[in-house]
């Protein structure tokens, strides 16, 4: 009975994950499904048609960024952008060094792994217990044969945004190129590639209410750059592959509600995250904010309950119809802290109880208030069965 | 849910959660590529396990597995805990998925800590720290 009133309220926190599709998205790709459906390299008046949607479209997410239209390249996904980014520069080298941080996506990690064992020299720098890179750092990690720095915007777990201002100045007093993965940061808080000193730019889709398998590269004028997909002369020449002619019209059209919205949705969500972080800290005792304060995405918040292990969390509020995100991962019954965590050092035994709350447009303060009266019980009785480590709370009976 | 209904009931209703006074065995195990943590305590009886409680650290199925093993133990002989398999705490789970088997692993382990515990005191031994498997 319990269960069955919680399950009708179903709140989606997990808007760092992936988002649902804008209606206004949805209805601007339709026509692209069907009635518009010819190969934009085609040059009869089907493919003009779909070549048409794209050049428009580019033009628009160019604008968004502060770039101008042919310096954007369209691609599958955040993944692939990271992979083109960091191995594109590297590749058009050949040697070399790259610096990025420890607490990159895995986009660029695995990838700048796979270029240390092609031979190339990575430092990956640490970061503050906020999750904060210092440029300081990246200025002395700097080499002489330093090819390009890869940093993100927005760290996805606890929303730590990076001083990339900072950063791209640095780059460009000695001439080095800087990637920047904006996946988690693109369509939520403002990005200027001019302004920011910024080269390469990773950017996707379905984080901003547009669809999945889209994204796409920025990628500045006179950067030395090498395709990592090839074939056909599509996205001039550097990225091979038949557009995907709808996917990027929603892209276009997600860019577009977030133009209008983002601001305002900004300080919305900063407040709901804020309303979430004070309900939790006054309600359950040893718990955590984990982050940047005020330098963060304005809807995540990282949170580590003390003596829980995430995973049981996160399952006790899926069943109360919650959707939120473990810090921590078991699979095949092996559990590894969030390395952003750990490489932020928080202790490992503090990490294991790390959670993810990720706002979006459709979170309400009813949502919040409802998240936060039902993890405190939960947390509550996990802690009461949680051997010696739980003396917390242990006053109430099961 | 990817659980059963009853990993799902003893996640969320775990019988016999909590601290035992005066417990006349105590036994744990902790799987060390997870971290999973499982303490038994026990209140012997006849040579049965009259009051079986857990404590835990660990994931739902985790859990869930200390509490079922709780219920399925009350009642037996301290022998008969020896016997307690893997298998029957996840046949007694209505199944677990793979990747989460090492939690009735854990439970199992931990009970026959316990029951280990309590023989060597009953000998008049001492006891190997009641870490079990």
């Amino acid at each position: 009975m319990e269960e069955e009133q919680a399950m009708s309220r179903r709140v989606y926190l997990d808007h760092n994950a992936s988002t649902p599709v804008h209606p206004e998205v949805v209805a601007a790709m339709l026509p692209f499904f069907g009635e518009v459906y010819g190969n934009p390299s085609s040059v009869h008046a089907f493919g003009r048609a779909a070549r048409d949607a794209i050049d428009d479209a580019r033009a628009r997410l160019a604008r968004f960024l502060g770039g101008r239209p042919d310096e954007i390249v369209f691609t599958s996904g955040g993944t692939e952008s990271d992979n083109f980014g960091v191995k594109g520069l590297a590749l058009a080298r050949g040697s070399g060094h790259v610096i990025t941080s420890r607490i990159e996506h895995h986009a660029v990690l695995r990838t700048c792994e796979a270029l240390e064992r092609q031979g190339f020299a990575v430092s990956y720098l640490p970061v503050d217990g906020q999750g904060r890179l210092d440029p300081d750092d990246v200025r002395r990690a700097l080499r002489p044969d330093t090819l390009g720095i890869s940093v993100m915007h927005a760290n996805s777990e606890v929303g730590t945004i990076q001083p990339v201002a900072e950063i791209g100045a640095i780059a460009r007093a000695h001439g080095v190129p800087l990637h920047v993965d904006a996946v988690q940061t693109f369509g939520k808080i403002p990005v200027d590639v001019d302004a920011m000193g910024i080269d390469l730019l990773s950017f996707s889709g379905h984080k901003i209410y547009g669809p999945k398998g889209v994204a796409g590269l920025y990628v500045r004028r006179g950067t030395k750059m090498v395709s990592i997909q090839h074939g056909g002369e599509h996205e001039r020449r550097r990225r091979a592959g038949t557009e995907n002619v709808a996917g990027i019209v929603g892209l276009a059209a997600a860019v577009d509600v977030r133009s209008r919205e983002m601001h305002a949705e900004a300080e919305r969500l900063a407040g709901l995250r804020d309303r979430l972080w004070d309900g939790i800290r006054s309600r359950v005792p040893e718990s955590q904010l984990n982050g940047a304060l005020v330098a963060r995405l304005p809807g995540t918040a990282n949170v580590v309950f003390r003596h829980v292990e995430s995973e049981s969390i996160v399952l006790g509020l899926d069943l109360k119809g919650i959707a939120v995100s473990a810090g921590s991962a078991c699979t095949s019954g092996n559990v590894e802290p969030s390395y952003v965590l750990v490489a932020m050092g928080i202790p490992v035994d503090w990490a294991m109880g790390a959670v993810r709350f990720s706002l979006g447009r459709s979170t309400t303060a009813e949502d919040i208030d409802y998240v936060v009266d039902t993890i405190e019980p939960i947390v509550r009785k996990l802690r009461l069965a949680s051997p010696g480590r739980a003396a917390v709370g242990a006053t109430v009976g099961t | 849910v990817r659980y059963s209904p009853i990993v799902v009931d003893h996640f969320l209703h775990p019988r016999n959660a909590g601290l035992m006074r005066d417990a006349d065995a105590t036994g744990q195990h902790e799987d060390e590529r997870c971290g999973d943590l499982t303490r038994f305590a026990l209140r012997v009886r006849d040579g049965r396990a009259a009051e079986v409680r857990f404590q835990t650290y660990g994931c739902g199925p985790t859990i869930a597995a200390a509490s079922v093993v709780s219920e399925l133990s009350t009642g037996r002989t301290i022998e008969d805990l020896l016997e307690v398999s893997a298998e029957e705490v996840v046949a007694a789970l209505g199944g677990l998925p793979d990747d989460r088997r090492h939690a009735a692993d854990v439970a199992a382990r931990a009970l026959h800590g316990a029951a280990l515990d309590y023989l060597h005191r009953r000998d008049g031994r001492s006891g190997p720290a009641g870490e079990g498997g």
